[in-house]
């Protein structure tokens, strides 16, 4: 059962409503004043209240690590980021409270001014190309075909590691490399860095997973 | 009134899909809410509201005649 505030809201106006409906279907008044008025918050005011608190709610629930591992090709993915044991990029982020249950939203996220519409249109394909082409295949499979659309940007990583921290500059690594990295001709997920973020990404882009 | 009928059933359909997102939050249910649902209660509330402004020319037109 949800205990989250703003879900009890929104059930709330949903059988609210739904009381309204009822009654008018099962008493079948006269379309009075009165009627009207009440089917007003029965068909409108109720119902778009339960839409804006239900869209919230939605968007927030899309951002979660089990909605993107309820697709079973992202399984092991969702898996390996609870994994308390394990040691990769993605794990270690999973595990800072930053982050936590959001972990993928937040590395994969763009950070544009139009990132969060830009992220949401590539969920849409996500899913798109889920239903059309991945429903049924298997797992073993998929970790094979499966791969990122895009090289994974340095600037996301950039977005709460500036590179300006001295801290950071002070490994010398990150100083060397800290233009390439700014430009994004090294990735901060490159094996030999930080890589490979996931256990199943172990090959180059474009090679597979 | 039967559009009437219809509305407030399309209504309880489109609260339906919504609140099915809000138990199930993966992504068909979250989609389907979104976009059916969401479709469903719009055009509901549009069947709702041309009911009630042709209710309302009509009373007008009534009061009319009769003055």
């Amino acid at each position: 059962m949800p205990t989250d505030p703003l879900i009890m809201l929104s059930l709330g106006l949903a059988v609210a409503a739904a009381l309204v409906l009822l009654w008018f279907l099962l008493w079948r008044p006269k379309l009075t004043r009165v009627t009207k008025v009440a089917l007003l918050f029965g068909i409108g005011v109720l119902p778009i209240g339960t839409a804006t608190t239900g869209n919230y709610v939605g968007f927030e629930a899309t951002k979660a690590r089990s909605f993107c591992g309820s697709c079973h090709v992202m399984t092991p993915y969702s898996n390996d980021s609870g994994d308390l044991k394990s040691t990769t990029l993605a794990a270690r982020h999973a595990r800072n409270a930053m982050f936590g249950e959001e972990n993928c939203y937040a590395c994969h996220a763009d950070y544009g001014m139009f990132g969060t519409i830009k992220t949401k249109l590539g969920g849409l394909r996500h899913i798109y190309l889920y239903v059309t082409e991945y429903r049924n295949t298997p797992l073993e499979e998929a970790r094979e075909t499966i791969h990122i659309r895009k090289p994974f940007k340095n600037s996301t990583c950039m977005h709460c590691h500036s590179t300006q921290n001295p801290d950071w500059n002070a490994v010398k690594e990150h100083a060397s490399l800290v233009e390439r990295v700014r430009d994004g001709s090294v990735s901060c997920a490159s094996e030999g860095c930080h890589g490979p973020a996931h256990p199943f990404s172990k090959r180059p882009f474009g090679g597979a997973p | 009134m039967k559009l009437l009928y219809a509305s407030a059933i399309l209504t309880l359909i489109a609260l339906g899909l919504m609140v099915w997102s809000l138990f199930q939050p993966t992504p068909l249910p979250v989609m389907v809410a979104m976009s059916v649902g969401q479709g469903l209660g719009t055009a509901a509330f549009a069947a709702y509201g041309y009911v009630v402004v042709r209710d309302i020319l009509r009373l007008r037109r009534e009061k009319r005649d009769a003055e």
